[in-house]
């Protein structure tokens, strides 16, 4: 190995996505010398707009980004497919859909922004079920509005909606307008049922912020936000970069090494895409490259000192994977028309089972009644009945105005025995393992979404709807979390209330995948509060020390 | 409240006030606040706020670095602080170096500070700023970097010269309440808003041409376009309502908006302006004489019609490390078309303009298309907030090459303007690197090898006139 193949930094962070790229920003512009090593490549909006204007399916948020063969990635969310490779009797719901690229899955996400409920962070106190985290909502909340700040979050003040989550200073930007449907579904909600429909938070533009442009509503938010009114990681990757950090692309961390005490790690291995390795050291390192691969990457740095795994003395790294588990149904309304797939995706949501005494029984959940563009459910449907000609149209017309698609995010709990492991069939181009899960839905989330299936029915009664079309079984949201977990006693947790890991004390997880448990919000505002919080951590320790 | 305000506004509002408290003391205060008010339109009218001020700085503070060809002015604290600002300067002071561009320190000022025009402020005027600049604006102390130019810029007496050559016209002695609307429209546009500035081609020595006046010219990579009276080569079909709305708010749709240094003067000066103000400086600029100095066949804002949508297909979809090379349409599709359409309409409300029938697009110099694509607009006027992002090397959108913005310019000017502008990558760095260098910065080794000439010839004829004295001395 020569010398050019060795680098070395204050600080080094494995992972760009809205967890690493935050950390980076915050502590180059602090003045610690910061190397972000990205497994991904760097890619262009232009070129991912293009492929998702040219794909068929523009359901498939996957596809508009092709993965490289140095740094796979799932083809697509809820296919199987062969790269994260899911076992167990409901394997199925965790076929994950996640970027390995600069910038992270950010590129594809809607932007609801949540807060999580301080209840979240206790359930096992309160409820008696899952567990608790080692920090507060109050620990976070000045994190929650660093995190809101850097990604530009329009919300409703406490005077439009309280979603729950107490505040010390307003969203940065006023709420997104709802949509004509949303609005129109709102008002039926709260005229016939006990339920209420709010604002949901998004990490999105009603103004001009942080140089980028007010939404125009392209309605594409998924699997990409044409203009930049969205928040991306790869914003923040521009920042950190802007301050000084090293931003090395295409390194696919596969290793990492700690001293002869064990105590610390002292660097890490990353690929290129030819396969050269390079040596980075630090003083300090944060693993932020997404719960599966996270987990991943500790598990494939197991050496004679660390038999199972980095941070693995607890024997819990991977397991306690959870998600928010969805299930969803569209149909026609009998009303008025909606026109759905106007302005951004999601500006709405029913809130009314976030929370509650129930919670010891069966998890939260919240219902989306998703603004997108209905055209090729119209057409599905109105081919399925074997309409042709003028006809067709006419269906296809009336379909596309009156579709309603309504899918839940149900709460998800952890249990160890739904874990992830390096496959022992699959390698990549580079010889490293893909991830393998097992995955057995907990009860408290099938609970859920019974309960979930029966408010769709009677939502769907409600707007004199015909033509049900269930999604088979439970689809994964994308919000794998759980697989490092914190908590206070290091011999069932990864993490401590710091994100630091309870057997390295230089090394840090930025990721969902210290969440102990998953709530209902998306967890994308979480993620960043912790990190900006392990920044901080970071920053006092190192310009203290 | 009209910038001009009538005497007898003042007396009535006085009059009105002195049966509550004491008359001598009510008129004076009046007349102060009065005159603060007055001094603060016209700090705002010339527009003092936008170079004297630093991104996020403190108003009037200074700190602002205006690049030049000569290299980094940077603007003064005319703040009242006694010590960093210009706390102790007299009226008289404050007049000099407005109007003829001279520091209290008796040094001469570069004409960045634009006191060829402001040398034609009335003294009435003149009073008002000083007492606003005195009295209305909170003192900072805060102490500017030196303005550094490069040899032989940085000899600021070499301006004497200049200002005996340029300096502006002597101050209107008319009050401005008598002026006529059209002379009203010409104080404003010429002494205030100082449009000559970046609209009047220069010459050799960077003076105005006076004879090309407001005949369009290029500036920092932007350009100043020809706003005669040419229908034309320049504003000569626009009503005097369209150019009131465009001074006001930066946008005429179906005409043109505003961006770069134009956004700026909209944003800080011109949108706070009262209508008044803004009719005369329409009516005057509606009459300024016609320069022809435009090779297209129509106004500029007149070229272009929707397209038909484009065809958007690929064979198969692009993985990073094997990308399909971009031309200037599939550019466009990629980049420009989700606000301004596939067949370039732009949005039904105007809230992103159409790029046909936009003088930006259809005019026969391609720089203000290129700046506004590298740098974007950011225009926060008349209660709106426009921003277009950048494209540039710092772009958080998109980062396009200079080939890229290159074949995009060319893509838009031959499908929505007067043609193929041809533009090479070349010219879109030079471009967004402040334009080409005027002849004078251009020639500068030329030149000062030339004055070295000079100044040796002149030595060796001083030496031998001594010589040959010393040898008649010696004969005599």
């Amino acid at each position: 190995m020569n010398s050019s193949n060795s680098l070395s930094a204050d600080v080094v962070i494995v992972g760009s996505g809205v967890a690493g790229a935050s950390i980076a920003n915050v502590l180059a512009r602090a003045g610690l010398s910061v190397i972000v090593l990205e497994a991904g490549p760097r890619i262009d909006r232009q070129h991912i707009l293009e492929n998702f204007r040219a794909s068929e399916n523009k359901g498939a948020y996957q596809l508009p980004y092709p993965p490289v063969p140095w740094a796979m990635h799932p083809p697509d969310q809820g296919s199987p497919n062969g790269y994260l490779h899911t076992t167990g009797p409901d394997g199925a719901a965790y076929q994950q859909g996640y970027l390995r690229v600069l910038g992270g899955t950010t590129w594809h996400w809607a932007g609801c922004a949540w807060r999580y409920l301080p209840s979240d962070f206790e359930i096992q106190s309160r409820y008696g079920v899952g567990r608790d985290w080692a920090i507060s909502y109050n620990d976070l909340e000045p994190f929650y509005y660093q995190a809101e700040v850097m990604m530009g979050v329009a919300g409703p003040n406490m005077d439009v909606d309280d979603l729950g989550s107490p505040r010390s200073h307003d969203y940065p930007m006023k709420e997104v307008p709802l949509s004509y449907a949303a609005e129109q579904f709102r008002k039926l909600i709260h005229e016939k049922t006990p339920y209420r429909v709010v604002h949901e938070p998004q990490a999105r533009n009603t103004r001009p912020y942080d140089k980028r442009p007010t939404c125009e509503g392209n309605n594409n938010c998924m699997p990409l936000c044409p203009i930049g009114a969205m928040y991306n990681g790869i914003h923040s990757v521009n920042h950190a970069e802007a301050a000084g950090a090293r931003i090395i692309p295409d390194a696919v961390v596969y290793r990492l090494e700690t001293d002869s005490s064990n105590k610390k790690v002292t660097a890490v291995h990353y690929y290129d895409p030819d396969k050269n390795s390079y040596r980075v050291t630090g003083k300090y390192f944060v693993v932020a490259a997404h719960c599966i691969e996270s987990a991943k990457l500790l598990l494939l740095s197991a050496d004679e000192k660390n038999p199972r795994g980095i941070a693995n003395s607890s024997d819990q790294v991977g397991r306690n994977m959870m998600d928010h588990t969805g299930v969803q149904l569209a149909f026609m309304s009998g009303d008025d028309s909606l026109w759905p797939g106007r302005g951004p995706l999601l500006t709405s949501i029913i809130d009314t089972f976030r929370d509650g005494p129930w919670r010891s029984e069966r998890g939260a959940y919240l219902v989306h009644m998703v603004d997108d563009n209905q055209v090729d459910f119209a057409t599905g449907l109105a081919i399925a009945k074997g309409y042709v000609g003028k006809e067709l149209e006419e269906q296809i017309r009336y379909g596309s105005a009156h579709a309603v698609r309504l899918f839940s995010h149900n709460e998800g709990i952890a249990d160890p025995n739904n874990r992830l492991t390096l496959s022992k069939t699959h390698k990549d181009v580079l010889g490293i393992p893909h991830p393998e899960v097992y995955y057995k839905l907990p009860d408290y989330t099938v609970k859920s979404c019974d309960h979930t299936k029966e408010l769709f029915k009677e939502l769907m009664v409600l707007m004199h709807g015909t033509d049900p079309q269930w999604t088979p079984g439970y689809f994964p949201q994308c919000h794998p979390s759980g697989s490092t977990i914190m908590g206070k006693d290091p011999t069932n947790s990864v993490v401590d209330h710091e994100c630091r890991t309870h057997d390295h004390e230089n090394l840090f997880v930025a990721s969902s995948a210290v969440f102990s448990s998953v709530g209902t919000g998306n967890i994308t505002l979480t993620i960043a509060a912790l990190a900006l919080r392990v920044a901080d951590s970071l920053k006092r320790e190192m310009l203290h020390a | 409240m009209p910038k001009f305000l009538s005497c007898r506004t003042v007396v009535h509002a006085a009059v009105a006030v002195a049966g509550l408290v004491g008359v001598g003391a009510a008129v004076a205060q009046d007349r102060d606040s009065a005159i603060l008010k007055r001094g603060a339109d016209l700090a705002t009218a010339g527009d003092c706020v936008a170079c004297h001020t630093a991104p996020g700085g403190k108003a009037f503070a200074g700190g602002l670095v205006i690049s030049s060809p000569m290299g980094g002015i940077v603007s003064s604290n005319i703040t009242p602080d006694k010590t960093t600002g210009i706390g102790e300067y007299t009226e008289s002071d404050f007049a000099k170096a407005l109007r003829q561009g001279i520091r209290k320190d008796g040094a001469h000022l570069y004409p960045a500070m634009p006191y060829p025009s402001y040398s034609a402020i009335t003294d009435a005027d003149i009073h008002a700023m000083y007492e606003y600049f005195m009295h209305g604006v909170q003192p900072v102390t805060q102490t500017n970097p030196k303005t550094g130019l490069n040899f032989p810029f940085n000899i600021r007496a070499m301006m004497i010269g200049w200002n005996l050559l340029f300096g502006g016209p002597s101050p209107k002695t008319l009050d401005a309440q008598h002026m006529s609307q059209i002379e009203r429209g010409r104080y404003l546009a010429d002494a205030l808003e100082h449009c000559g500035t970046c609209h009047t081609p220069r010459n050799f020595l960077l003076a105005e041409r006076g004879s090309e006046y407001l005949g369009g010219a290029t500036l920092a990579g932007w350009y100043a376009p020809n706003i005669t009276s040419s229908v034309r080569s320049g504003i000569g079909d626009w009503s005097e309502g369209d150019l009131v709305q465009y001074l006001r708010s930066g946008s005429v749709p179906g005409r043109s908006q505003a961006a770069g240094m134009m956004g700026e003067a909209i944003e800080h000066s011109l949108s706070k302006l009262s209508d008044d103000d803004l009719h005369a400086i329409a009516v005057y600029i509606k009459q300024v004489p016609a320069i022809e100095n435009s090779p297209g066949d129509r106004a500029r804002d007149r070229y272009g019609s929707a397209q038909s949508i484009l065809d958007i297909q690929k064979p198969k979809l692009d993985r990073e490390d094997a990308l399909f090379p971009m031309d200037g349409k599939r550019i466009y599709v990629n980049n420009c078309a989700a606000c301004h359409g596939l067949d370039g309409a732009g949005a039904a409300d105007h809230f992103t303009p159409s790029l046909f029938s936009n003088a930006v697009v259809g005019a026969p110099n391609p720089d203000n298309l290129i700046m506004a694509i590298v740098h974007g607009v950011d225009r926060d006027a008349n209660g709106q907030h426009v921003l277009m992002p950048g494209f540039g090397p710092d772009s958080d959108v998109q980062r396009l090459s200079d080939r890229d913005v290159a074949n995009l310019v060319n893509y838009l000017t031959e499908t929505f303007g007067s043609g193929d502008h041809h533009v090479t990558a070349d010219y879109v760095l030079t471009a967004r690197n402040g334009g080409p260098l005027p002849g004078l910065v251009r020639n500068l080794p030329y030149l000062v090898s030339g004055v070295m000439v000079a100044v040796l010839t002149v030595i060796a004829l001083i030496v031998l006139w001594v010589m040959r004295r010393a040898r008649r001395a010696i004969i005599d």
